[in-house]
């Protein structure tokens, strides 16, 4: 490649400088990409150019301007600043989201437990509400078995012996009193039978099993007024519809 | 620079306090009036924060008093139609720039190896880097053919460099 004549090489100080028109900088700079002593000259010329923009420093800029002009500047370079996080804030932050975990925390500790009361206030009142049930029941047990008790040893009361108790009558009421009724066998009951006035068969009753001891007390839910004799035997569980045994006893009332 | 790039106001600061009487001085210099160098002084340090990505490689001190240069001639542009010449920045320089010169240069130095030049170097540089004329222009103003002129600011700008190398310590 031939040495780059001395214009073309003043023309490149030119370019450094900043001073070509804009059309000859263009054809140059593709001159100096492509010429690698262009480009040399170039960049030593370029050095040079730069640094005369120094010759410019100001070596004592007034106060009442530079003063001024630096408190503009950092104002808005501020303004567009993003918000920096002081470093001691994350110590600050902490107790704050401690303090609000911990409330957060409550809050739920708190309401799991309103729940769980809830649930036991629920759960009493519902056991509150069986245990009036069975108290009304047993009450009303209480009362029969009084009644009955009352009937039983009533001086008024008939009473009818049978093999193992007897029958008592009272008022409209009978009652089968056993006090040694045999253990019935597995899948076995005792069943009450009633033979109505002018009945020619026994009219299936209650069943019953007597407790540990072989006692009994059976109401019949009958009206004496029409019962003329009433027989127990041992039946099937569940009752029959007529006895399939050998009644334990039949005894004619009056 | 880097910190720059974080946003980091205080690395800013620290650059505006070092460069501040360069671009400044650079703005005076073109423009000539005190208001218009404030405003453009906060221009280009406002370019510097908001695209301090525009800075890649090189010299910032040289960088920034290109981008100096060129606000200017943009300002002077408004004013006169006829002005080119923005120093191009389109040309790789990684690696040629001596960054010793640089860092040890000062407005005092350069002042002293321009004044040194004989003045037929140095006021056609001086008008084409801080007035913002092209060569033609020069040639016309001072009346010299333009082949003179050129010759004239490549002996002086390569002598200026010599100057400051030899005089600034390695």
């Amino acid at each position: 490649m031939m040495p780059p004549d001395d214009e073309l090489l003043d023309s490149v100080a030119a370019l450094a400088l900043g001073i070509l028109p804009a059309d000859e900088a263009r054809s140059l700079r593709l001159r100096i990409a492509l010429d690698e002593r262009l480009l040399a000259e170039y960049r030593s010329l370029r050095m040079a150019a730069d640094l005369v923009g120094y010759s410019a420093e100001s070596s004592g800029v007034d106060a009442a301007i530079c003063v001024p002009l630096k408190a503009r500047v950092m104002d808005a370079v501020r303004a567009q600043a993003p918000a920096r996080i002081p470093r001691a804030r994350p110590l600050l932050v902490w107790p704050a989201w401690a303090a609000a975990a911990a409330a957060l925390a409550f809050a739920l500790a708190t309401m799991l437990q309103n729940a769980t009361l809830h649930a036991d206030v629920k759960s009493s009142h519902d056991r509150a509400a069986q245990l009036q049930t069975r108290i009304d029941a047993e009450t009303r047990v209480a009362a029969a078995q009084r009644g009955e008790l009352a009937d039983l040893y009533a001086p008024d009361g008939k009473h009818f012996s049978v093999q193992g108790g007897e029958i008592v009558q009272r008022g409209d009421r009978i009652y089968i009193a056993m006090r040694q009724l045999p253990k019935l066998p597995k899948g076995k009951v005792y069943q009450a039978w009633t033979l109505a006035q002018g009945a020619k068969a026994v009219a299936p009753s209650v069943t019953f099993t007597p407790d540990r001891a072989g006692s009994a007390i059976v109401a019949l839910p009958v009206s004496t007024a029409r019962i003329a004799a009433v027989a127990v035997s041992v039946e099937p569980e569940g009752g029959s519809k007529a006895p399939t045994s050998t009644p334990n006893f039949i005894r004619k009332l009056g | 620079m880097a910190r720059v790039r974080d946003r980091d106001v205080a690395a800013f600061e620290a650059i505006y306090d070092g460069y501040n009487r360069l671009v400044y001085g650079i703005a005076l210099r073109m423009l000539g009036e005190v208001s218009a160098a404030q405003d453009l002084t906060q221009s280009v340090f406002m370019k510097v924060w908001s695209s301090p990505e525009s800075f890649t490689i090189g010299n910032f001190g040289a960088w920034l008093a290109r981008v100096a240069r060129n606000r200017a001639l943009d300002v002077l542009r408004g004013r006169a139609s006829h002005l080119e010449g923005e120093m191009p920045n389109d040309i790789a320089l990684e690696g040629t720039i001596d960054e010793i010169v640089f860092a040890r240069i000062d407005g005092a130095r350069v002042r002293a190896a321009m004044s040194a030049l004989p003045a037929e170097q140095r006021e056609p540089i001086e008008l084409g880097f801080f007035g913002g004329i092209t060569h033609e222009e020069i040639a016309r103003r001072t009346a010299t053919p333009l082949g003179t002129i050129k010759t004239r600011i490549r002996t002086g700008l390569r002598a200026l460099r010599s100057t400051l190398e030899t005089e600034v310590p390695r």
